[in-house]
């Protein structure tokens, strides 16, 4: 089967489209998660969606939603937590980490979800999208590129120092938060898309390349974009080409970038 | 009469009374007074440990008091008025950003600006006026991570300009440089505030950087002032 021919079918032109806005914008997330230091909150988004997509299997819900759903509610009750209590961010998170994916294998069992679509939530699949799935992608990518390109003088200084954005008048505590609500939402999307395992290629790998080569923060979020678009479009393409999953066909193609990437890294540090 | 008193002190820039810190059951700053006039260059001194973070922090709203009011230019730390006036206050912090995090030095600067409502081009203009009165113009394309502690001092403070500061606080910004590089900082921060008249609350726990300077010394030791030096 020609490519043409395979993007002739919808279900395959649609996973083609929402893998591609992914691999475009999410990583503008990752350069979020990097630079913050939310590893920890990432896996717990990724637990809760997955306690979420749970959820919705076995209420016969879009997973998507339920997903979403529940990373927001985490991501509320994560600020709040770390509010009240005094605990740090870093604390808090690793209080919800363990029982939702405890609670997700919990319902997984006891509501008989078929062991196929609980294998779908954790290594995703792109051509199971359904029309609203890649509106809700596509709507997603808009919002992250619109954030990033509108704040980007606020958000440059908070990636840089929380402190000085607040002595610079920036309220960093707010954006903060719609920055979390930006990483719960990519993570939420990227289980459906590529799967909680598999997540990384996406979100993280390209903004860790980035980091690598980058001199400025500009070029940090742009580059993640592009090594992100790259990955994703050279993933689809290599998956048609050898019949594997796009998601494994993606997760390598990041994988020996960032080995390039590192072996860079070293060759500059060298020179300098 | 006391408030008639407080309204007649046009002069005082930071007013601290009575400030008392508290972290469970240790006390970072004891009932602390400090004040400080406009124009006026003053380096709180001090072993680490003894608080002097934490004042900085507290001026700059960062940290609640537990007891204890802190005001900048007539305006009490955390009220709503002075959310509005806190830009006007230039904050040079202690920690270096992390090494693996891409910014440029014209990056660091422009956060500055980065609230004020002008259009690009005023913008562009003041970060330049700023790095050139703050000595760091040829830094604007260097990776800011693979500066040395002087230059980034130079960029920090460049990075304060921008918000045409009344205020500048700054929290041990000697403690990572060598002899030459302390000296022409010091004499930076001494011909702003000449120039320019900015106000200058430095903390510093090093020793070396009292010496043979013209400027208000208080001692902190264990959240309390020791006494007043040269």
């Amino acid at each position: 089967m020609s490519i043409v021919q395979a993007l002739s079918y919808p279900p395959i032109l649609r996973g083609f489209v929402a893998l591609v806005l992914a691999g475009c914008f999410f990583p503008l997330a990752g350069v979020f998660v990097l630079r913050l230091n939310l590893v920890t909150m990432r896996f717990t988004l990724m637990h809760a969606a997955l306690l979420g997509a749970a959820i919705g299997l076995a209420l016969h819900i879009d997973p998507l939603l339920t997903g979403l759903a529940l990373d927001l509610l985490i991501i509320a009750a994560i600020g709040r937590l770390a509010r009240e209590s005094g605990l740090t961010l870093g604390y808090a998170t690793t209080f919800f980490m363990v029982p939702t994916i405890g609670l997700a294998f919990a319902v997984i069992y006891k509501a008989g979800v078929p062991s196929k679509d609980a294998f779908g939530i954790l290594w995703g699949s792109i051509y199971s999208l359904s029309r609203i799935d890649l509106v809700l992608t596509a709507a997603y990518a808009l919002a992250i590129a619109l954030f990033v390109v509108l704040l980007f003088p606020r958000l440059s200084a908070v990636l840089f120092n929380r402190e000085v954005a607040f002595a610079s008048g920036v309220n960093e505590g707010a954006l903060t938060t719609v920055i979390l609500l930006f990483v719960g939402v990519s993570v939420a999307l990227l289980m459906q898309l590529i799967g909680a395992l598999l997540l990384d290629s996406i979100l993280l790998l390209p903004a860790i390349v980035a980091s690598f080569t980058a001199r400025s923060t500009r070029g940090f979020f742009l580059q993640a974009c592009i090594i992100g678009a790259f990955c994703s479009i050279a993933g689809f393409f290599t998956s048609l080409a050898l019949d594997v999953p796009a998601s494994s066909a993606v997760t390598v193609i990041a994988a020996c970038l960032l080995g390039v990437g590192l072996l860079y890294r070293r060759i500059s540090r060298r020179r300098s | 009469m006391y408030l008639f008193l407080i309204v007649s002190e046009p002069n005082c820039c930071i007013r601290v009374e009575n400030l008392s810190i508290q972290r469970d059951a240790t006390f970072i700053l004891r009932a602390l007074s400090l004040s400080v006039d406009c124009g006026e260059r003053l380096i709180v001194a001090g072993p680490n440990g003894a608080g002097k973070t934490t004042l900085v922090k507290t001026i700059l709203g960062l940290v609640r008091a537990t007891s204890g009011s802190v005001s900048v230019l007539g305006t009490a730390v955390g009220s709503r008025e002075w959310l509005r006036i806190r830009s006007r206050i230039g904050y040079v912090h202690q920690e270096s950003v992390s090494v693996d995090f891409p910014v440029s030095g014209r990056e660091v600067v422009e956060i500055g600006v980065c609230m004020l409502r002008e259009g690009r081009g005023e913008k562009r203009r003041r970060v330049r006026a700023a790095m050139d009165a703050a000595g760091c113009a040829h830094l604007e394309d260097r990776m800011y991570a693979r500066l040395s502690g002087g230059e980034k001092q130079k960029l920090s403070i460049a990075r304060c300009l921008c918000q045409d500061p009344k205020v500048l606080l700054l929290d041990e910004p000697t403690s990572a440089l060598d002899p030459a590089s302390r000296a022409e900082l010091m004499g930076l921060l001494h011909d702003l505030n000449e120039r320019r008249g900015i106000t200058i609350l430095m903390v510093s726990h090093d020793s070396q950087v009292l010496t043979g300077l013209d400027w208000r010394i208080e001692r902190l030791e264990e959240g309390a002032f020791a006494g007043q030096g040269s």
